[in-house]
């Protein structure tokens, strides 16, 4: 059965990018389009992995990470960033949210696939 | 020492408010056009895309099928192997490439915000309503355009503090990848 990756960015453009990259490597891909929208759709269904950007209107990345930590289902789900930001500063404040890892954009769709596989398996 | 006339100042920095406010709402609307012409494209490219990908994947198929019924040669099954990998490369060129409108989008909207804080900013210059008392008209006039000054420090600290840059980079390079 297919690992199911949920998605979070704010731009439909780079959305589209990440789900053919995942889809195309064989994952599921649920899609959200903010943070608040990504928080509804882990409760919904709990997730092998979420891949979310950091500025997005409604709710940023940090914040959704740390609301996603508070659920038990989520303890130990990996997660993922995938931003323009590329600060120390920032990799530090969604380390200390509890990401699991920073990608900066643009992603090489060959190398996000070996970071996912890395991260969940294939 | 003449003064100038508190009207005259009036005049003088509402016209300059009125001029900037005109100019800074034709780059906004030029902003706003650029905006949509790249959403456009963006979507058109990605549609095209997707349709080029499936017809490769449908084609490619159809060759399988040749190849399992033994109709092609070695070499050309050789030769074709060579082009699929070119093609996941161009591919995957192409889906870097395709991430620029979520940066320049970005860009774009820090710049809108800029342009508008900035015609918040020159709003003050035609609404300040200082009342001032012709005998101390120099005086009155010198803590007006201190005031302004100070209002116009407080308005350009503030917007800057709203526009913290999140897009550095410089082209469409790969990022770096940390895992913790």
């Amino acid at each position: 059965m297919a690992k199911t990756i949920l998605t979070v960015d704010d731009s439909g453009s780079l959305r589209q990018m990440v789900a053919f990259s995942l889809k195309a490597a064989g994952y599921d891909v649920v899609q959200a389009v903010d943070g608040q929208d990504g928080l509804n759709k882990a409760k919904e269904k709990t997730v092998d992995l979420v891949l979310t950007d950091q500025n997005m209107p409604v709710m940023d990345g940090l914040t959704l990470i740390t609301n996603l930590r508070t659920l038990a289902s989520y303890q130990k789900v990996p997660i993922l960033m995938l931003t323009t930001e590329s600060s120390d500063e920032m990799k530090a404040k969604g380390k200390a949210a509890g990401a699991n890892g920073w990608l900066v954009k643009p992603f090489d769709p060959k190398r996000l696939i070996e970071v996912v596989q890395k991260v969940i398996g294939a | 020492m003449k003064t100038l006339p508190i009207e005259e100042l009036r005049e003088l920095l509402a016209a300059v408010s009125r001029h900037g406010d005109w100019h800074l709402l034709e780059i906004e609307t030029d902003l706003q056009q650029t905006t949509f012409l790249l959403n456009e494209a963006i979507e058109k490219l990605s549609a095209s895309f997707m349709t080029v990908y499936a017809q490769l994947l449908e084609q490619q198929s159809a060759l399988k099928l040749l190849a399992d019924a033994g109709k092609l040669q070695p070499e050309e099954m050789q030769q074709l192997r060579v082009f699929q990998d070119n093609i996941g490369q161009e591919v995957n060129k192409v889906v870097t490439g395709m991430q620029f409108q979520d940066m320049t989008n970005q860009l774009l909207q820090r710049t809108i915000n800029r342009v508008n804080g900035l015609k918040e900013l020159l709003h003050e210059l035609s609404s300040h309503q200082f009342p001032m008392a012709a005998e101390d008209e120099h005086e009155e006039i010198r803590n007006f355009i201190m005031q302004l000054n100070q209002n116009f420090d407080q308005g350009s600290q503030h917007l800057t503090g709203n526009l913290r840059k999140s897009v550095n980079q410089q082209d469409l390079a790969t990022g770096d990848i940390d895992l913790f």
